[in-house]
């Protein structure tokens, strides 16, 4: 392989308890497009950030030409020729594209604007005038005035945090086009972050992984690889932890109908076909890397997203055209994945938010009892062993803990029918992760059917009793957790064909 | 070098807006009497003055408390907008079309008994503010318009359509060339308890209950926390946030008209650019300082209604009026700030 071009040696950086970069040797090499792979959490961010000077190392050094530099903003990384282009664009949307592709000092077209941005144009199959604003512009175009930033700003690192993500699939494979012309035409050299197997496979060269914090493999070349050593390596070894899962199963709870959704700002297509039903006493799991289609589902089956096709059947009823109040006197309660924002109001007291579910009970004509809500906190409090003194403070200064057991709790304790469960411990420590799973389980034998939505493969293996994999909308494979095993599933997350 | 971070409170005193409230008095006062000193003029003689003049007799607690009606009033009103996290300065509006509701019902119909018609005018008052915020309510449900600026700008228009009426169809030949309306004959007077003091102050304490009870113990107050907390959570639970924000602005749009309604019955007796003297903002200021709680909003509006009749007399002795605006508004500055630091403390930052 040709020379080092960027070299990270031993970088290391720490968030409190939490070691994001632990040790982490990183190569790029000139003119080529890399793959970054790992789960949610392994780093990668972590680490692109302490490229583009965001995050300042504790410990390592970074050589660009074999020269020893330190990035310590984001200014001086732009001086070096590193940029990146976040998963939130980061461009003046009242401006317009002319006036963001110019905006930076380092800027390197302003005299020949016109021709470049032709040129570039046409290499990003781009069909707008410069004089556009961008806040008309569609997400797709906003990405490649993004990436076009960064060539404008003579940038010759260009890191990629998941472009594909808000993409449809024609402007995946044309954004391909686009990312190996810059690398063989202009010698740029390119990061692209992702969890899809099948962009590194056919965007990179070069393949780097990551997990929990540390590099566990670089600079494999893509072309020798298998999907399964990949997977191998981002999901590591897993422990099989499991619950017993011999209970007493009953009749059908939820059934799920040929769900098909259009987001409508996007109009991308989010959920495809999507078939399945739930029996009382059993965890149905979906796997799947966030963003495939899981919260679109998780709220079509609420009643939070009315305009959808198919069919949402709770006990025997079909409440497709039913709104979340009457779903939830069919006894579903939703455990959304945005627990403070969407399961609980910031800016309201815990006592508010502990009886957004059923608060319609504790009312008397216009009048709701104080009484009949602080015995609701106080009980719940009690029974979920809630840490939360003072009933009038705000949600938020509660523990994260705290808040998804109040949350929990507030959902469970009309033992109900259906559980739509969503992320229920992600960025939890690990005894309130024990403590919310003891929740389910027990829930489970109290005869409710559980729909877990969950990225934490751990978690998914060890509570539900089915499987399903979600990958671009769509469930691509459905497995026993009894007998499946955790690479395959991995591989199915990361959309891997078979 | 010593970094400090601000980090919030855990646990807020429950008391602390209260606190604030004197201390930021206590530093308006500060304020005040720099400035009377600079005049030459000694701030011990003019507080006293302004003391005895606004609370000194029944006669004059009675004018403060006629004074303080509006402000509590429309201040209630800004105070349950703000349950869903919205902001109305429209009051001043409001109040002027409070007031227009009030004539216009009084000149087109006529009922024998005065204690009705005076109901049904309180009414009108009530619809006229409604009316008021009507356009800005429907702006923000339905398309999202930014609510601080449309209320603003319905002030101005308002203001011209009080103009254009005393200027042209309600003109009363008898005022001469002072544009006005005529008066509204003696039987809706609003009748007095006891010295001056109006039962528009009565119909405001009753109000200040019905506006605690709405917040804090209802439903609907409730669902408007939920709303104002987050839309995504009231539309998980069920709660249509939108219809609880277009609500909340009429009713509190409705307590600003009453407010100019009780205005009109009880001091102006007609209508004219005079019927408000700026009562839609100054509620804003009294509902900024008590945290938008409706017992604080009675109580901070009582003082500065007091705090206005008194400024009003010391020109006697060659102070200015506005003597009580800087009270008022740096009442607002010294507990705005002192609320901060009962909200959030200072740290020094830990190394890493």
């Amino acid at each position: 392989m040709s020379n080092k071009f960027l070299e990270t040696k031993n970088v290391s950086k720490t968030f409190g308890k939490i070691k994001a970069l632990d040790d982490v040797n990183f190569n790029l090499y000139k003119g080529k497009i890399h793959g970054l792979l790992g789960e949610n959490g392994a780093g990668k961010s972590s680490l692109m950030n302490v490229l583009s000077g965001i995050y300042q190392p504790e410990k390592g050094s970074i050589y660009l030409d074999g020269q020893k530099e330190k990035i310590l903003s984001p200014d001086i990384a732009s001086r070096l020729g590193i940029g990146m282009v976040h998963q939130e664009f980061r461009l003046v949307e009242s401006f317009s594209i002319k006036d963001n592709l110019t905006l930076s000092k380092s800027n390197i077209y302003k005299d020949n604007f016109l021709k470049s941005f032709k040129k570039y144009s046409e290499i990003f199959a781009l069909n707008v005038n410069e004089n556009e604003i961008i806040s008309d512009l569609s997400v797709g175009e906003k990405q490649k005035i993004e990436i076009m930033k960064l060539i404008f700003n003579d940038s010759n690192i260009m890191l990629l945090d998941e472009p594909t993500a808000v993409l449809t699939p024609q402007e995946t494979s044309q954004l391909k086009n686009s990312l190996v012309t810059l690398a063989q035409e202009d010698m740029k050299t390119i990061v692209l972050i992702t969890h899809k197997l099948k962009e590194i496979k056919e965007f990179t060269e070069i393949v780097s992984v990551m997990k929990n914090g540390k590099m566990v493999a670089k600079d494999l070349p893509t072309k020798d690889v298998t999907d399964n050593q990949l997977i191998e390596l981002m999901m590591g070894a897993v422990k099989t932890s499991t619950v017993d899962k011999d209970n007493k199963i009953g009749q059908i709870k939820l059934n799920v109908e040929n769900i098909n959704f259009i987001d409508e700002v996007s109009n991308i297509k989010k959920l495809e076909e999507i078939n399945f039903h739930v029996k009382s006493g059993e965890i149905l799991g979906l796997a799947g890397v966030s963003g495939n289609g899981q919260v679109e589902l998780a709220n079509i089956i609420s009643g939070i997203e009315k305009i959808f096709e198919g069919k949402i059947i709770i006990n025997n009823k079909d409440v497709s055209n039913k709104g979340v109040r009457s779903r939830k006197k069919l006894n579903l309660s939703y455990i959304p994945e945005n627990r403070l924002g969407v399961g609980l109001a910031p800016g309201v007291s815990v006592i508010d938010n502990s009886i957004v579910r059923d608060y319609f009970h504790t009312k008397l004509g216009p009048h709701l009892s104080k009484n009949k809500t602080s015995n609701l906190l106080e009980s719940l409090i009690k029974q979920f062993s809630i840490k939360a003194p003072n009933p009038k403070a705000e949600i938020s200064t509660l523990s994260g803990g705290n808040m998804q057991k109040l949350l929990m709790g507030r959902e469970l304790v009309g033992d109900p029918d259906v559980i739509i469960a969503s992320q229920p411990t992600r960025g939890l420590d690990v005894n309130a992760v024990d403590a919310i799973h003891n929740l389910l389980i027990d829930q489970r034998n109290k005869g409710s059917a559980i729909f877990l939505i969950s990225e934490d493969l751990d978690e998914l293996f060890k509570l539900s009793h089915r499987l399903l994999v979600i990958f671009e909308g769509k469930i691509v494979k459905s497995f026993n957790t009894t007998d499946a095993n955790i690479n395959d599933v991995g591989l199915a997350m990361a959309g891997a064909s078979e | 070098m010593n970094k400090y971070t601000l980090s919030k409170r855990q646990v807020v005193n429950e008391l602390s807006t209260f606190y604030s409230f004197l201390a930021g008095f206590l530093i308006a006062l500060i304020i005040g009497s720099v400035i009377l000193l600079i005049q030459d003029k000694s701030p011990i003689d003019t507080f006293s003055l302004m003391f005895k003049l606004s609370i000194g007799s029944v006669n004059s607690l009675s004018s403060s408390l006629n004074k303080a009606t509006p402000l509590i009033l429309a201040g209630l009103g800004i105070a349950i907008i703000n349950t869903v996290k919205l902001w109305n300065i429209g009051a001043e509006g409001q109040i002027f079309m409070g007031a227009i509701g009030v004539n216009l019902i009084y000149i087109n119909f006529q009922l024998t008994s005065s204690t009705s018609f005076i109901f049904l005018l309180l009414v009108s008052a009530f619809v006229g503010g409604a009316i008021c915020i009507l356009i800005p309510a429907v702006a923000k449900v339905l398309f999202g318009v930014n609510e601080i600026i449309t209320t603003l700008l319905t002030n101005y228009i308002v203001i011209g359509l009080t103009i254009y009426l005393v200027n042209g169809p309600w003109k009363d030949p008898g005022s001469l060339n002072f544009p006005a309306a005529a008066y509204v004959g003696k039987e809706v007077y609003l009748p007095t308890i006891f010295g001056k003091l109006s039962y528009g102050f009565l119909i405001c304490i009753f109000f200040t209950a019905f506006a605690h009870y709405l917040k804090n113990s209802s439903v609907f107050g409730y669902e408007m926390r939920i709303a104002g907390g987050s839309e995504m959570t009231a539309i998980y639970a069920g709660i249509n946030a939108k219809q609880k924000a277009f609500f909340a602005m009429l009713i509190g749009g409705g307590f600003a008209g009453l407010a100019g309604g009780i205005e009109l019955l009880s001091q102006t007796h007609r209508v004219s650019t005079g019927i408000s003297q700026g009562f839609g903002y100054t509620a804003i200021i009294v509902a900024a300082i008590t945290g938008m709680r409706p017992t604080g909003i009675f109580l901070v509006g009582s003082l500065f209604g007091a705090l206005s009749i008194g400024g009003s007399v010391i020109q006697t002795i060659g102070v200015s009026t506005y003597i009580a605006d800087i009270i008022q508004v740096s009442t607002l500055f010294g507990a705005l700030v002192i609320q901060f630091f009962f909200n959030y403390q200072l740290k020094r930052a830990d190394d890493g």
